[in-house]
């Protein structure tokens, strides 16, 4: 594998006579921040199940490198009977480095809260912690900020770049928001609808202080993005 | 006070209601029942068969619970062995009780044995079925995330299947704890050696309708005390599975 972290060769998925995922192929670097770009439907959560080991592959192949793969479920899944630091407990049981990511996810005064007692951006934070909590090499995010408000998805995208700076895992993320790929990637997959095939690799070479939502750059490589995806759409 | 209010007039309508029949053989008045009930706590059969209904309930209980749920827990874990084992329970659930009665005659003729083994074969089914369900009910997320992470199945067994089924043992516990005295009272009517229901048996047998209607509160005090009681301790001990009941 070298310096790669995953690679997907020919990769297709069916689900009795239903088509999701025709022929993909790509690779992944290590450290490397990608986004899976497409449509509902079109198989991005089935091929982050796939990674995990929750499905397999109907055709063709996956490799993975990486031993610890952390998950940040659509849903938070946090358990509900269990508190904060229980519900971390049950992935790792290390107090010290449990307490340690709680402060560092700014979770510390909630770590007796109940699943039930936190916000929606709580749990998703939470859920983050969990995945951080095993030492990813590969972090996989489904769709994380489906349901936040805009200024809670910026904190956990801020958190997310934050701990990857520091760590350096492997990044595989799912989303259908242009805004959420082209922040945290380094690179985005555009997927077709279903069956879904690859249609186009989007490099993004934005630097840090240009990764904001405001900025001129960023604007200007959101249009891009946007006119790409209504061409390739068009097409199909 | 609202419910000494109720107490009060359920006692007032009580009244009414026998004075307008007029006829102690159908409903003795609420004076003539305390009557009994005061001559029946004079005497020591009425203490003694107190004691052994509630024995006799507490024994049924325990075997429910704790033959039951095992059971339910196993038949939810696996599909195969739901289908294998639901059509037997399904026939003991349809039995009527008065064939159970037959078969614990010819067994062991009257006596404690069979208010129990009917009482047991009347509340089993409920205790598998429930369990059962809290099992097929296991947030399937939480086992995939559980996958995932690699946690081993005696912490997933532990913290998730046990957190998910803890309202549905609840549940069977307070169903059973409801149905076990009427149950256990019956059963003693019919085949039992001793109990407030072989005690109604008996003034049944005297027509001393009063004596059954003075037997009949102190059954319903036992249950709801008894309900009352054990919901509170059932509470405390899965508190700690509070945020899943």
């Amino acid at each position: 594998m070298g310096i790669f972290a995953l690679k997907v060769q020919n990769l297709s998925k069916k689900f009795g006579k239903l088509s999701v995922i025709e022929g993909w192929s790509f690779d992944v670097k290590r450290g490397e921040k990608l986004t899976l770009f497409g449509p509902s439907g079109c198989g991005k959560t089935t091929f982050l199940r796939i990674v995990s080991g929750l499905e397999k592959p109907t055709f063709g192949e996956i490799q993975i490198s990486s031993q610890k793969i952390g998950m940040v479920f659509q849903e938070p899944t946090l358990i509900p009977w269990k508190n904060v630091i229980d519900n971390l407990r049950f992935v790792r049981k290390n107090d010290e480095k449990i307490r340690n990511i709680l402060k560092k996810m700014n979770l510390s005064s909630f770590e007796t809260y109940f699943p039930s007692s936190l916000s929606g951006g709580m749990k998703q934070r939470v859920n983050l912690a969990r995945a951080l909590l095993i030492n990813p090499d590969l972090l996989i995010l489904d769709e994380p900020f489906f349901s936040l408000d805009l200024a809670t998805k910026m904190e956990i995208m801020k958190d997310i770049k934050r701990v990857h700076e520091k760590i350096g895992f492997t990044l595989l993320m799912v989303t259908h928001d242009v805004k959420e790929a082209i922040y945290i990637s380094d690179r985005i997959i555009l997927l077709s609808p279903r069956p879904s095939r690859i249609l186009k690799e989007f490099p993004i070479s934005l630097k840090d202080e240009e990764r904001d939502f405001s900025h001129s750059s960023f604007i200007t490589l959101e249009g891009e993005f946007i006119k790409e995806i209504l061409s390739r759409t068009s097409k199909i | 006070m609202k419910t000494l209010i109720g107490i009060v007039a359920l006692l007032l309508a009580w009244q009414i209601i026998s004075l307008m029949i007029g006829a102690t053989l159908i409903l003795p008045t609420p004076y003539q029942t305390f009557e009994a009930l005061i001559k029946l706590f004079g005497e020591v059969d009425t203490f003694s068969a107190i004691l052994s209904t509630i024995w006799k309930s507490f024994l049924t209980l325990l075997l429910v619970m704790g033959i039951g749920i095992p059971i339910g827990v196993m038949m939810g874990s696996n599909d195969s062995l739901y289908e294998f084992i639901r059509p037997g329970v399904m026939v003991i659930q349809s039995v009527p009780i008065i064939s159970w009665l037959a078969l614990v005659i010819f067994l062991w003729g009257i006596g404690w044995r069979g208010p129990i083994l009917i009482s047991f074969l009347s509340l089993l089914p409920t205790a598998i079925f429930t369990s059962a369900s809290g099992m097929k009910n296991v947030d399937k997320s939480l086992l995939e995330m559980a996958k995932v992470y690699n946690v081993s199945r005696k912490d997933v067994l532990k913290d998730v299947y046990l957190g998910s089924i803890m309202p549905f043992i609840l549940a069977t516990f307070e169903v059973s704890v409801g149905s076990v005295w009427k149950v256990m009272i019956m059963a003693e009517y019919l085949c039992g050696g001793s109990g407030i229901g072989v005690l109604i048996s008996w003034a049944r047998q005297y027509v001393d309708v009063p004596q059954i209607y003075a037997l009949t509160f102190i059954a319903v005090i036992i249950g709801l005390s008894t309900e009352r009681i054990s919901r509170f301790y059932a509470k405390k001990a899965f508190k700690k599975w509070e945020f899943s009941l």
